[in-house]
């Protein structure tokens, strides 16, 4: 688990949507606490999102760059069956 | 009343020095995810990358000023946050630390520097460990303004 002292802000926001709920998340340490605590695929589940946890911890450890966990939780969110939105996403609004 | 020793005693000796700080532009629901997992419920607001304080949020101002108001919870910290909170020094006296507490009916008081970066953070809890008769008088003190002040806005003028 990183330390929660620590945040590192992305350059955008990243916003998720599902039925009655939207996830807006824009730093790195949020990211690590929605997969964490509040993702709808029950604790372990998903190959994307054990990547993302990863990567969030390696960006709030300083070893990797904040937009590498930006892209890694995009893609745990599709795994997640999210819809995702960002102005620098494919599939984005 | 409170002893000597309270003025002896230090804020540095009671603190809790892990402290969890967010950015303004931070929103309500990812500070309310920080204290859900943090278990804080007041986290001093920092200008990122500098580190200088500006305030503090508190899982209160959520509920009133975000939930209750019925903004967005995507609204950000700096719409909400109380600005340039009160805040006190690693030196400072836990004595003059309740004062201000009393003073300004707050259970929290940001610990900051001489850069005005976050030190650390003491809470009314931290000052009863020590001093119960101190933090007792806070806490007395606190809910005989409240009572007063509901005793106020219950009053209507009457025309002459």
């Amino acid at each position: 688990m990183p330390g929660l002292t620590q945040d590192r802000l992305w350059s955008e926001a990243v916003i998720l949507e599902a039925p009655n709920r939207v996830l807006r998340v824009q730093s790195t340490r949020d990211a690590y606490l929605c997969l964490k605590n509040h993702w709808p695929l029950p604790d372990g589940e998903g190959s994307a999102r054990r990547e993302a946890l990863a990567a969030c911890d390696r960006v709030i450890d300083g070893e990797d760059e904040p937009d590498a966990a930006r892209a890694a939780f995009m893609k745990a969110a599709e795994e997640a069956q999210f819809s995702v939105h960002s102005w620098t996403s494919n599939d984005g609004g | 009343m409170a002893g000597p020793e309270d003025k002896a005693i230090r804020v540095r000796d009671v603190m809790t020095r892990q402290v969890y700080t967010v950015s303004p532009t931070d929103t309500a629901q990812s500070v309310a995810r920080l204290m859900k997992e943090t278990g804080v419920g007041a986290l001093p607001v920092e200008v990122p990358g500098v580190g200088t304080i500006l305030g503090i949020v508190t899982d209160r101002d959520i509920l009133t000023s975000v939930v209750a108001q019925g903004l967005s919870t995507s609204t950000a910290v700096f719409e909400f946050m109380t600005v340039a909170a009160e805040s006190c020094e690693e030196g400072d006296s836990i004595l003059l630390a309740a004062q201000k507490m009393h003073d300004l009916r707050i259970r929290q008081l940001v610990v900051v520097d001489e850069k005005r970066h976050a030190a650390g953070i003491i809470a009314l809890a931290d000052i009863i460990r020590v001093s119960p008769e101190l933090g007792g008088l806070v806490l007395d003190g606190m809910s005989r303004q409240g009572s007063e002040n509901e005793h106020h806005e219950g009053i209507t003028s009457c025309p002459a």
